[in-house]
């Protein structure tokens, strides 16, 4: 058994390894001194290779090579992998070229030398790998044989089956082959106990992936309650699910009910007061007569109105109402937008003349007819009409409209505003 | 997404309402919609993929790269403009960033000298900090992107939600619309802040974890609404820049649910020690956020006692909910739990078989590690037919310090459930690496079967927890008893020793102990 695992783990070791072993090496055998070439075979380079193809040679015949260098590259279905040289010697004969294929594991593929020696005078040793391979088989399959025999002297064992029966029903587990490293506490247990790995096998195992554990061990020596350790495992195996039992599937019919009451409740809510604020006139109109003697094109008041609103609208601070999304808030932690303090307005000014005065239907008129002669204007043209209702050349009343919480905004944007209208609207123009 | 258009529309749809007439007060919804639809360049629909993936955090990146090496072709469609989620934007990865840092200078100002390293004038830099928290981030991030293109997955910057059953149509971030046929459809939106009714999150003054990561200057008071991990990682770290933090928590114990009771008063006690306030038993009425700083009205849970506790900051680290607004998950029939948890089966999939749901947005403690699992269980499942996620075997980590750790049941659930179990522990004031660091306050417990001595439960409370855990988890994953960790090597002087020992207690005796 020992030797077993012995050579699985041998053979699952790096290539080189294994030419050490499938290539006879000089000090293994006395022998080999005298007859000064050996043979040397084809190397396995995996645990389940069993032949492989002959890619390229790296060394000629009657070349030196040193420990380390490559002899030859073999392919297999997984890989093409080199063999390196394990001692210093001279290439006496390739015996099977490049590119031969479904070369067996052991068979003789070249003869190799010692340095120094004289390739004239040597002479080819018979090739041995044959036999050397029956051998081996031979040998495991007594191991095989031993390994059975021993299981059938434990099953025979009356004690023994009389203690696992009970328990391998019991556990739930089954009884399996161990084939990975037994746990510390379970390769213990056996030792204390004087059960070896092959009892192990015997042992029902409730661990994952069919383990052997040290709760099975303690159960199966009679130390501890048979059903402990299905039943930790039942528990565990609970646990490693994700709990789906007793889903409360939201009712659908809440949802679309607080939405209307939403809709409903939404038409409410922006309550919207009028904001107003006194403004002058006179500035304006002294800069568009002045625009008109200079230049000689009238501007009607609708475009220094328009252009002041267009001013005024830019970058207005954020009302109250307008609350900053989760998104925009996660975007901005990451600095990747910041969150707008201000936004763009979208106020239209509404404005009254003070006095009765401005209701005054020709200097409506007076604008329509300037406007309709300034070709430029023609756009801008109906906003005068509807809106110049009373603009007089004194004080007007500059109002806008603005929801509960917008008040800062509204204000803000009344005060640019009187502010543009009012100092310097000749800048509104030019 | 219409919010990032209005402000870039606005300028223009304003001038149009003013040349129609002045009289109209407001800008009419119509124009400025009209104006998003010129705007608007409908892309063609490229090929169907094998798999359509809504959300690009954790969940999604990872079930995206994974589908990306087996082969598939996916797409990824994320809102943010970067990959990651909350977990790497403005969940674990930033608040650890800040948590070192900020331990770091608490160190310096309280701990070093005793350790004979002078420091003359320690001063903190909070922007620096910040900056070296982003940089972290971004780095990330950026590298998430880069296994994107390695793995050729379509990364789709933009807002996903279902057409029908197959199509998921994106409002592309960078305006414009596009969508996207996947064979599969992997929902993994996550999760949000659970919101306190009453008080209105701004993250300057009311601030979810998200705001606590980003504040710009230490705010003189703090209160943290919630006692679970979160809320203590972050109450760390603002108490130990100087904040003078209160913990407000409505259950009997701090830490969460999971956490283990005797762990828990262990960590309480030491974070009290570092000058936290913590107010157990106790549930806030109300919150006021009109004044200068916040008001909030709490009082015994049992009834009683109000009292009144002002501060500057109020963090809200009540939990999260899943997060699957926008989905239009109602036109193709999905269903949602009473608490949003998108309902799946064993398999993860929905009532339509080819959408599945990991992550947060569904069923499981709200952890990155365990999405992740999910994602790569789901898109195993989609390849192979099979994938497997051991729920039983998931660790929770609370950055604190010392850091507090755990993996499988806790004391109590097994007191609960009747389960004849074993305790052991060792503390790390009897190990000599904790000794030797001056850092030695915590402890290691180990809850097995009583009878079969298999590990059920880990708790660490103690320097490097959340590193050890991992020790805990594979036993845990591998069916071991306290014995197999007893006589496994564990170097010599390690803070791991410490779990070794633990294990020994527990089925046999400690030897340093």
């Amino acid at each position: 058994m020992a030797s077993l695992a012995n050579t699985a783990r041998l053979s699952a070791r790096l290539a080189s390894r294994n030419v050490a072993r499938c290539a006879p090496a000089r000090s293994f055998r006395m022998s080999a001194r005298e007859r000064a070439a050996q043979n040397f075979t084809m190397p396995a380079l995996s645990p389940t290779m069993t032949e492989g193809n002959i890619a390229a040679w790296r060394v000629k015949e009657g070349d030196a090579y040193s420990a380390g260098d490559v002899l030859l590259e073999i392919e297999t279905d997984k890989a093409t992998m080199d063999v390196e040289a394990q001692d210093d010697g001279v290439m006496f004969k390739v015996l099977v070229q490049d590119g031969s294929k479904g070369v067996k594991v052991g068979e003789r593929i070249a003869v190799i030398a010692e340095e120094g020696d004289d390739l004239s005078s040597l002479e080819l040793p018979a090739d041995n790998s044959g036999a050397k391979s029956a051998t081996q088989e031979k040998r495991m399959e007594a191991v095989e044989q031993k390994e059975r025999s021993s299981s059938q002297e434990k099953s025979l064992s009356p004690e023994e089956s009389k203690k696992s029966t009970p328990s391998s029903a019991s556990q739930g587990g089954k009884a399996q082959k161990q084939t990975k490293p037994l746990y510390p506490s379970v390769e213990h247990l056996l030792h204390a106990n004087g059960l070896t790995k092959d009892d192990a096998d015997a042992i029902p195992a409730s661990g994952p992936k069919g383990r052997l554990l040290k709760g099975d061990v303690l159960a199966y020596l009679g130390q501890i309650s048979k059903d402990a350790p299905a039943n930790a495992t039942a528990r565990l195996n609970k646990l490693s699910h994700l709990d789906l039992s007793n889903i409360q599937i939201a009712k659908p019919t809440p949802a679309p009910e607080a939405a209307k009451a939403a809709a409903t409740a939404q038409p409410e809510l922006p309550q919207e007061t009028e904001f107003a604020v006194p403004i002058s006139l006179a500035a304006v109109i002294a800069t568009q007569k002045r625009i008109q003697d200079s230049l000689g094109i009238f501007l009607p008041l609708s475009t220094f109105i328009a252009r002041a609103s267009e001013l005024a609208n830019e970058d207005l601070p954020i009302g109250k109402s307008q609350k900053p999304t989760a998104d925009d808030l996660f975007n901005s932690v990451l600095g990747l937008d910041t969150v707008a303090r201000s936004s763009r307005g979208q106020y239209v000014p509404e404005i009254t003349g003070l006095g009765p005065v401005s209701y005054s239907r020709p200097s409506n008129k007076k604008a329509d007819i300037i406007d309709l002669l300034a070709p430029k204007q023609k756009k801008a043209a109906p906003i005068v009409s509807a809106e110049s209702v009373g603009i007089s050349s004194g004080d007007n009343v500059l109002s806008v409209m603005a929801k509960s919480g917008d008040e800062a905004r509204a204000t803000e944007y009344l005060e640019r505003m009187k502010l543009a209208l009012e100092k310097e609207p000749g800048r509104l123009v030019i | 997404m219409f919010s990032r258009l209005l402000p870039r529309a606005a300028p223009r749809s304003a001038l149009q309402a003013q040349q129609q007439s002045l009289r109209y007060v407001r800008a009419s919804p119509t124009t400025s919609s009209l104006f998003h639809a010129q705007q608007r360049g409908y892309a063609t629909p490229s090929e169907e993929k094998d798999l359509v993936i809504i959300g690009g955090g954790v969940a999604g990146y990872v079930a995206a790269i994974k589908a990306g090496q087996e082969g598939l072709k996916v797409a990824c469609i994320e809102k943010r403009g970067a990959l990651g989620g909350t977990c790497l934007n403005v969940g674990c990865i930033p608040s650890k960033s800040l948590l070192n840092n900020s331990h770091l200078y608490h160190q310096i100002l309280h701990d070093t000298k005793n350790r004979g390293i002078e420091v003359g004038d320690v001063k903190l830099n909070l922007a620096q900090m910040m900056k070296a928290k982003e940089t972290s981030v971004s780095g990330l991030t950026k590298g998430i992107e880069f296994l994107f293109k390695k793995n050729n997955v379509e990364y789709i910057k933009g807002t996903g939600a279902f057409e029908d059953e197959h199509t998921i149509k994106v409002n592309l971030v960078d305006g414009g619309e596009t969508s996207v046929r996947g064979k599969n459809i992997l929902i993994a939106t996550g999760s949000e802040s659970t919101p306190f009714p009453g008080l209105e999150i701004d993250e300057k003054k009311v601030i979810t974890s998200t705001g606590a990561i980003a504040l710009t200057e230490v705010p003189k008071k703090m209160t943290v609404i919630g006692g679970g991990i979160i809320g203590l990682e972050m109450a760390s770290v603002w108490s130990r820049l100087g904040s003078e933090v209160t913990v407000v928590e409505f259950l009997g114990q701090i830490g969460g649910p999971g956490m283990d009771n005797e762990v828990a008063k262990q960590s309480q006690k030491l974070l009290s020690k570092q000058g936290m306030k913590f107010k157990l038993n106790t549930k806030v009425v109300s919150g006021d956020a009109s004044g200068e700083g916040v008001k909030l009205e709490v009082e015994a849970a049992k009834g009683g006692k109000a009292e009144t506790i002002e501060s500057d900051v109020v963090l809200v680290a009540i939990g999260r909910r899943p997060y699957t607004k926008g989905l239009n998950l109602e036109s193709i029939g999905l269903e949602t739990d009473t608490r949003g948890r998108l309902v799946i089966d064993s398999e993860y999939r929905t009532k339509l078989p080819h959408i599945r749901v990991v992550g947060d947005c569904t069923f499981g403690p709200m952890l990155a590690h365990k999405a992740e699992e999910e994602a790569v269980a789901a898109v195993e499942f989609i390849t192979k037919g099979f994938g497997h996620v051991n729920y039983g075997a998931i660790p929770s980590v609370m950055y604190t310090h010392p850091e507090v750790a755990w993996v499988g049941a806790n004391e109590q659930e097994l007191k609960e459930q009747g389960v004849n179990y074993k305790v052991g522990s060792f503390p790390f004031s009897a190990n000599s690496r904790a000794k030797t660091n001056l850092d030695s306050d915590g402890m290691v417990k180990f809850l097995a079967d009583a009878e079969t001595d298999r590990i059920l439960g880990v708790h660490i409370i103690g320097p490097n927890a959340g590193e050890m855990i991992a020790e805990g988890t594979l036993a845990l994953e591998y069916g071991a008893s306290t014995e197999d960790i007893g006589r496994t090597c564990h170097a010599h002087p390690t803070l791991a020793e410490a779990f070794k020992e633990a294990a020994m207690n527990t089925y046999g005796k400690a030897v340093h102990y």
